[in-house]
């Protein structure tokens, strides 16, 4: 057996399962953006129909503001929830067990399973007297009951996804303040620093790569993940909540137009690519990359 | 002594091998007959908690099996049966995979509307022989629309139900009405002398008097009532000449009209309705905290589902055709009949057609009340079980009045661009008229030209 060979055939399984799950999935995603595939799911080449009806599409815009809401307002959350969180469970408090607890508090989003998470959130924010805010105004505000779920729709979405999502920044964001010598601490509290100015001048700038990392890494999920949505609001109520990646889900197994649903994907595919070029520019991450220029 | 004992012990041994081997004798005696049995397995899927539905094709199976014995067949059927677990969507999407996989059911039990994209996609065979067949003709006529597509019969239908506005009788008595008075309601509304309008003003009148929070209720979800409320405006979603959908302008901006009014103006309805969940609707209406209900029959069994007793239900409730958009128009109701289709791969269309024919005799029709649904065919209506039943049997005269939804691939679309309208108008984020011209839209770039617009 020829060496080079043996790499690869050590790799097969993986390599098989890689192009089984992911090169040919694509492939087919692909493909289909490019036909008329319907109910009766045949292949039907259609060229860039799908593509030019994207961009006649009437709800198109409101897709698009709704995606930028969702994705924007969940990231913001997640990484500044998340980095207080990690703030307050490995700097501030310091007693290593407590901050564990309070950590693992916060993991329970994490491990629920999105179902009951969400019938969670769907009882409390329940229109009528019988959702669970509801009945707490009544009894402590005396104020009458509110259409939580059809006034503050994406907003009630972006935490529900933010709880979820910040646990990931917490932990990323903990490890990395964990990172941080001890030194450079107690060097600054004998220089007289505050609590908050150690925050702002040591902690903050030392986060910039675990930033990065989250930030693309939620961008990527968010622009795709709409299970909590399509449990919350099925993108309602009117189209306040329906955002790119569920629309495309809409419309390829609810409306049965697969050849339309898989060209919604590609776009969101690409507008991925660009958003990810974006971000490391944002952050400079060949400059990040670089080898220190201190040794 | 010994020999003895040898000989008894070699007698019973004799005797015992002498008895196997005769039993021995038997089986293969009987084998060959057995195994010239042929089994033939049907598979039949529905879903939702209406298991009768294939259950019955197992009773019918039984009789089949029966007929195929006096005919001399050396056939066995069996049905194996399974239930789907899960959305609507979900049930379309796995039958279509499996038919791909060529795994799918033999008959496939499904809502009518489905029809027209399973028909058109190839899925179903055509089922024309069974309108000349002996057990379809006491049928209640107007079911056959509900399973042609194309002018042709792609499904046999198995039971119905109808779409009636149930009344709260004790709102109206405490409201003053007589019992005559509420009696009569349900027969004033069939001669066309109480509107919608009237519902509405009767709504906000129980209101006003603090004896209920909301006047009318609706469904949470997208679903057929809609279009029963926009038939009842005098809207025509279909062209069977032409095979195309109808956007109805003129009726729809009425049904959008109507149903803005009844959240924005007349403020009888909950703003946020269609962001309600199933179980908090029913259970308003249970509580008593509204007057009308725009229902289905099932819907009693949903209650009583939540803790109200039948015999409560039957006391509180009182039951109504919608009531016409005009006076002196006719009432209106809608079916969504549920129906048996045959897989076009299937490998024994002539035993499922037998199969079908024997499960509309009256008594596997009359188990249709055990989930509140009622007999298709007018010998299933006059079976004691079904008149016995103190609701159903109060209810059945509303067959005369309904209407259903068009058999066509594209309504899903339609139905999708509508529902959206009515939130958009019920929630008040758009005029009638303005939610109107963004359904417009969105049907063209939907359906494109496959879809009749009439201005007025």
């Amino acid at each position: 057996m020829k060496r080079w060979f043996l790499p690869y055939l050590m790799l097969s399984p993986f390599l098989i399962l890689v192009v089984m799950f992911y090169v040919i999935p694509a492939f087919i995603t692909v493909m289909l953006a490019f036909t008329d595939m319907n109910y009766a799911m045949e292949w039907r080449f259609a060229g860039l129909v799908n593509f030019e009806k994207i961009f006649t599409d009437p709800f198109l815009p409101v897709i698009v503001w709704n995606t930028c809401k969702y994705v924007g307002g969940t990231l913001f959350f997640n990484v500044v929830f998340g980095f207080v969180l990690a703030l307050l469970s490995t700097y501030y408090i310091q007693h290593e067990k407590s901050g564990i607890f309070f950590r693992a508090l916060w993991m329970l989003p994490r491990i629920s399973p999105p179902v009951v998470y969400v019938l969670l959130f769907l009882w409390f924010f329940a229109p009528g007297q019988y959702g669970l805010l509801n009945a707490l105004s009544a009894i402590f505000l005396g104020v009458e009951p509110q259409n939580w779920l059809s006034e503050y729709a994406m907003l009630i979405v972006i935490l529900a996804n933010g709880f979820v999502g910040a646990s990931f920044g917490m932990i990323i964001f903990s490890s990395a303040i964990r990172a941080i010598p001890q030194d450079i601490f107690r060097a600054a509290k004998v220089d007289g620093a505050t609590e908050f100015a150690i925050t702002k001048e040591i902690i903050l700038p030392l986060m910039k790569w675990p930033v990065m990392f989250v930030s693309v890494w939620q961008l990527l999920s968010l622009l795709t993940s709409f299970e909590y949505i399509l449990l919350l609001t099925g993108g309602g109520p009117f189209l306040d909540t329906e955002v790119w990646s569920l629309y495309s889900y809409h419309r390829a197994f609810v409306g049965f137009e697969f050849g339309y649903g898989a060209a919604l994907a590609l776009v969101m595919v690409f507008t991925a690519f660009f958003l990810t070029a974006l971000m490391l520019k944002l952050f400079d991450f060949n400059r990040m990359i670089k080898s220190s220029r201190i040794d | 002594m010994l020999k003895k004992k040898n000989f008894v012990f070699l007698l019973v041994m004799v005797f015992s091998l002498a008895i196997l081997v005769a039993c021995g004798d038997q089986t293969t005696t009987v084998a060959p007959e057995e195994q010239a049995k042929e089994i033939i397995t049907i598979k039949a899927q529905t879903a939702g908690a209406e298991t009768r539905r294939v259950d019955n094709l197992v009773a019918a199976a039984e009789k089949l099996n029966k007929e195929l014995v006096a005919e001399g067949k050396n056939i066995v059927v069996e049905v194996e049966t399974s239930i789907f677990d899960g959305g609507w969507a979900d049930y379309y999407r796995q039958f279509k995979l499996a038919f791909r996989a060529q795994k799918e059911p033999d008959i496939y039990a499904v809502g009518h509307p489905n029809i027209g994209w399973l028909a058109s996609g190839g899925y179903i065979l055509p089922l024309c022989q069974l309108k000349e067949a002996a057990a379809y003709q006491d049928i209640f006529p107007v079911l056959w629309e509900a399973v042609t597509w194309n002018d042709q019969i792609w499904g046999a239908p198995l039971d119905l139900e109808v779409r009636p506005v149930f009344f709260r009788v004790d709102v109206l008595q405490k409201l003053g009405w007589s019992e005559a008075e509420i009696k009569n309601l349900p027969e004033k509304v069939r001669a066309g002398a109480f509107t919608v309008e009237d519902m509405t003003q009767l709504g906000k009148e129980a209101q006003a008097a603090g004896l209920v929070e909301w006047g009318i209720l609706h469904r949470p979800t997208d679903g057929p009532e809609f279009h029963m409320m926009a038939k009842n405006f005098g809207a025509q979603l279909y062209d069977p000449a032409q095979d195309k959908l109808i956007f109805d302008k003129p009726a729809i901006l009425k049904t959008l009209q109507y149903l803005h009014g009844l959240t924005q103006n007349e403020k009888v309805t909950p703003e946020a309705i269609t962001t309600m969940e199933w179980k908090q609707v029913h259970q308003m209406m249970i509580d008593g905290q509204a007057l009308f209900w725009y229902g289905g029959i099932w819907n009693v069994f949903n209650y009583v589902a939540q803790g109200m007793p039948f015999d409560e239900v039957m006391d509180k409730f009182d039951f109504m055709l919608v009531p016409a958009a005009e006076k002196g128009g006719n009432p209106i109701t809608l079916s969504h009949p549920f129906v048996y289709t045959v897989s076009a791969q299937t490998e024994h269309p002539e035993l499922v057609t037998r199969l079908l024919e024997l499960v509309a005799a009256p008594e596997f029709q009359a188990a249709n009340v055990e989930t509140g649904h009622l007999p298709i065919t007018k010998s299933g209506i006059k079976h004691e079980r079904v008149q016995a039943d103190p609701f159903l049997s109060t209810v059945t005269y509303m067959i005369e009045y309904t209407t259903f939804q068009p058999n066509h691939p594209d309504f899903v679309s339609y139905g999708g661009a509508f529902y959206k309208a009515i939130q958009a108008v019920q929630l008040g984020r758009k005029t009638p008229a303005e939610a109107l011209d963004a359904m417009e839209a969105q049907i063209k770039s939907d359906i494109g030209d496959n879809i009749i617009i009439k201005e007025g």
